[in-house]
């Protein structure tokens, strides 16, 4: 266990070293991304350019510069964004987790339970209207970009129907925080949580009903109907049980990547100042510090949802225990 | 659509004649909370440092120079009046010497005094912080040399020169100046207390003397200004009192959601640019919350005059020639949000005198373009079926513009591609020589009202630098007889400015006829505000007047 433990950890090393070169080394090939020039501001003389140059430390060779910013990024941490200069980055990145996770969690638990559903119930009535319905509109949640479906989300309850019975209580974009306002947390959630669990509903709901499908023709589930147990029994208690190893693998890696960052676009339509929308802000300024603690928390995320997966695998499934 | 667009556009044009004259100060219109949206953060809160249109027009309220321009409604506001100076002093010693007396009495927002020694302080620090501007507007102070040399040990020596017991402040030019007042009007130039940090303040505020302070600052969520509590009036036209008590400034929201919070009643206006398909929607359905202004800018075509074709004059003009700017227009939202233009000076600015020779009948205005001659010029320049790649911006319009274009360039023969890189990156992409770009699309926003912003600062040979992202001279034109002339207009200017501006005309038009660069249309400004705000006047320097709109 402790042997696996310390793996992990190298392993998530060798990943986020992996990931921080590449997003640097990227950084400095691409044209006109001159840090200098873009903090100098337009049409900035000469004198000016070495002036910033050398404040910024951009006339050292390449692996000073990334050996400082790791060191200002995980020893110091006073690492500052280039664009919004003085903004210290790892403070702000830690500001927005509350967000992205209150929006990951809350979607998380929507699309948990409803998947759980749509999969058992299409499973239970296998071949019956129910289950082809469900199925195709778990199919058209999968298909909806969450971008376009926010959109149209904003569109209905912010603007056109704004003002009508059915949306007048939803609040004006944006986060509150829960601590201040746990109402208001809330209400602006609702809409983003919605939007954010439909695809992972559809997706969960046809994995989930193929898999239980698939157990439903095991030997142990003849043995059961065998004992005489009833078909709710079997499925809850036998079938769903080693069914749900899949299902808990997808989420693994859902939920990391999401809270790491993934849920991005959502956050961007909604206007949610999470993880995700300080890294889209930050690419489209080229903001490099900003960039890499982004990408290099992301990475830590995905990794460590992975590690939990395997965990959560042992309690699931006797077999692997045993192994 | 595009009928849609100009039913909305004509919608437009009423509401944008109606602007308020300059008024007293209204008491009961007094206090409340003003909320602006911009999609992100304009970067540093540092005046000193901060080169961006979104922060500089909320330095208006905020922080003072020796002199500003006028806080007046359009042109009035291109102006310079005293500000914390007493009067705007006359010039000496030839022109290179300026005495300015502090005004008594003006304190910072943190309670301090403001005096002669926070003057001296904050033109050091415009070296000490390598403020954007301090080698090209502030190299022209005496010591500025020695300055850009060595930041951190600069003094300015004989430069900058207080006074205590006369409370005055001499600066020396090592020569005349004419745009001087101008440089001293710009944020970068404001003056800060004594002590303020010697390098990027970043987003820490430091105390201002205009009645409004910032009083918090979170790139990632909100920008906020509450009123100075030590602020009295000094000069209304310089520094007025403003009317909110709050102004709140919320980042994040895309500029789609923008404009439904501002339809909502949630917020009172946004930054950027309205979405092209919300416009036909609120100039109808909004339209006495618009308000369209022309800008002093323009967008442009960049040709490389040092790399083929377009080292070719006759390949330029013929582009120039080639060019429907009607077509353009229609591109960036119609006649109302449009003008055409084919010069380098866009109208309203000083030295501007309409002119137009890449047009059917040359003349003052442009009216259709010329085919027939455009492709004459080509074949004549010799220069046919060359391969010409355009850099866009991956914005909207920036990649319309690149599209018709190319087909225009396909019409003249050359083998003509677009390729759009992003807008972030692509104003410094363009102007590095060693990205070989042909061909560019771009803008240029004026700094302050004077004809060598555009014309030296564009297309003077000091701006070209090799190797460079900062090389502001895009298409690298450097016309030896041309740029003495305007030198020869910048230093005119000190002792005679109507003279300068005449020899400017004739400079704008040199420099057109040359075709280093296709002009296209002067771009207008929408700015869409909430039912309540109330008093819109928009300053042609920096823009709306935030603080002088109501919002009670």
């Amino acid at each position: 266990m402790l042997l696996a433990l310390i793996r992990r950890f190298g392993q998530m090393i060798f990943v986020m070293f992996g990931i921080s070169v590449l997003v640097f080394l990227i950084f400095f090939v691409t044209p006109g991304a001159d840090p200098a020039a873009r903090i100098a501001g337009r049409n900035a003389s000469p004198e000016t350019l070495e002036a910033v140059r050398k404040s910024f430390g951009f006339d050292q060779p390449v692996w000073v510069q990334y050996y400082t910013l790791m060191k200002k990024l995980f020893v110091t941490q006073d690492l500052t964004s280039f664009v919004n200069r003085g903004w210290k980055v790892v403070p702000a990145v830690i500001d927005t987790i509350p967000v992205t996770l209150s929006l990951v969690i809350g979607a998380a638990v929507l699309w948990v339970i409803f998947g759980l559903l749509v999969g058992l119930i299409a499973a239970a009535t296998r071949g019956s209207w129910i289950d082809k319905s469900l199925m195709a509109l778990g199919l058209i949640g999968c298909a909806m970009p969450v971008y376009w479906l926010g959109e149209v989300m904003n569109l209905i309850t912010q603007s056109r129907y704004h003002d009508s019975w059915m949306f007048s209580w939803v609040p004006p974009l944006g986060y509150k925080p829960l601590t201040e306002d746990p109402k208001g947390w809330f209400l602006t959630l609702v809409i983003p949580w919605i939007t954010l669990s439909i695809l992972y509903i559809g997706l969960y709901g046809r994995v989930l009903r193929a898999n239980l499908i698939e157990a439903m023709q095991e030997d142990y589930i003849r043995t059961a109907r065998a004992k005489g147990l009833s078909e709710t029994r079997i499925m809850l208690r036998h079938a769903l049980r080693t069914s749900l190893i899949s299902f808990v693998t997808l989420f693994g890696l859902d939920f990391g990547a999401l809270v790491g960052g993934a849920a991005l676009l959502t956050e961007v339509v909604f206007g949610l100042q999470g993880v995700g929308k300080l890294t889209y802000d930050a690419l489209q300024n080229l903001d490099l510090p900003v960039i890499m603690t982004t990408v290099i928390y992301a990475s830590f995320f995905v990794v460590l949802a992975n590690a939990l997966v395997d965990v959560v695998y042992i309690l699931l499934d006797p077999r692997v225990r045993s192994a | 659509m595009k009928k849609w667009l100009l039913a909305g556009a004509a919608a437009l044009l009423i509401s944008a004649l109606s602007t308020p004259s300059f008024a007293e100060y209204k008491a009961e219109h007094r206090g409340g909370t003003i909320r602006l949206l911009s999609r992100s953060a304009g970067g540093t809160l540092d005046p000193h440092i901060n080169y961006t249109l979104q922060y500089w027009q909320l330095y208006q309220p905020t922080y003072d120079g020796l002199v500003t321009f006028k806080k007046a409604a359009g042109a009035e506001g291109f102006k310079i009046v005293a500000d914390l100076a007493e009067e705007v002093p006359k010039p000496e010693n030839d022109g290179k010497t300026y005495v300015f007396k502090l005004r008594k009495g003006i304190k910072f927002s943190d309670g301090r005094d403001l005096g002669v020694k926070d003057v001296v302080a904050s033109f050091q620090r415009i070296y000490k912080v390598s403020s954007p501007t301090s080698g090209s507007f502030f190299s022209g102070i005496v010591g500025a040399d020695k300055c850009l040399a060595e930041p951190a040990k600069c003094t300015l020596d004989g430069g900058v020169v207080a006074d205590e017991a006369n409370n005055t402040v001499t600066i020396n030019l090592t020569q005349p100046d004419a745009e001087f007042f101008y440089k001293l009007g710009l944020p970068h130039a404001v003056i800060l207390p004594a002590d303020a940090p010697t390098q990027d303040a970043g987003s820490v505020p430091i105390p201002g003397t205009g009645p409004y302070m910032f009083s918090s600052y979170d790139p990632n969520k909100a920008l906020v200004m509450e009123r100075n509590p030590h602020f009295k009036v000094w000069s209304e036209e310089a520094q007025p009192d403003g009317y909110p008590d709050k102004v709140q400034y919320d980042f994040g929201l895309s500029e789609e959601a923008a404009v439904t919070a501002i339809q909502n009643g949630e917020a009172d206006w946004l930054f950027d640019e309205i979405p092209a398909d919300r416009l036909a929607e609120i100039g109808t359905k909004n339209k006495d919350q618009v308000h369209v202004t022309p800008l002093t800018a323009w967008w442009y075509l960049p040709m490389n005059t040092r790399l083929a074709p377009f080292d070719n004059e006759k390949a330029r003009q013929a582009v120039s020639y080639a060019i429907d700017r009607n077509a353009l227009v229609k591109i960036f939202g119609g006649k109302v949000l449009a003008a055409p233009v084919c010069q380098v000076l866009p109208p309203g600015f000083p030295g501007h005198e309409p002119y137009c020779p890449f047009t059917k009948d040359p003349g003052a205005k442009w009216s259709a373009p010329d085919m027939e001659k455009a492709k004459k010029l080509v074949e004549e320049s010799g220069t046919k079926g060359q391969k010409v790649t355009i850099i866009a911006e991956d914005k909207a319009i920036s990649k319309a513009v690149g599209v018709y274009l190319q087909s225009v360039l396909t019409d003249l023969g050359y083998d003509a591609e677009v390729k759009p890189i992003a807008t972030n990156i692509q104003f410094t992409y363009i102007q590095n020589t060693n990205n070989k770009v042909q061909m560019s699309i771009t803008q240029w926003y004026q700094d302050y009202p004077a004809a060598s912003d555009f014309l030296y600062v564009l297309f003077g040979c000091e701006s070209f630098r090799e190797g460079s992202d900062s090389s502001v001279n895009i298409s690298g034109f450097c016309d030896k007889e041309i740029n003495d002339k305007m030198k020869a207009a910048l230093a005119l200017g000190v002792t005679d400015q109507a003279a300068a501006d005449k020899m400017w005309t004739e400079i704008d038009k040199a420099v057109t006829d040359k075709a280093p660069a296709a002009a296209l249309f002067t771009p207008k400004h929408l700015d869409f505000v909430s039912k309540r705000v109330g008093n819109f006047q928009f300053n042609s320097q920096y823009y709306w007047m935030v603080t002088q709109s109501w919002v009670q």
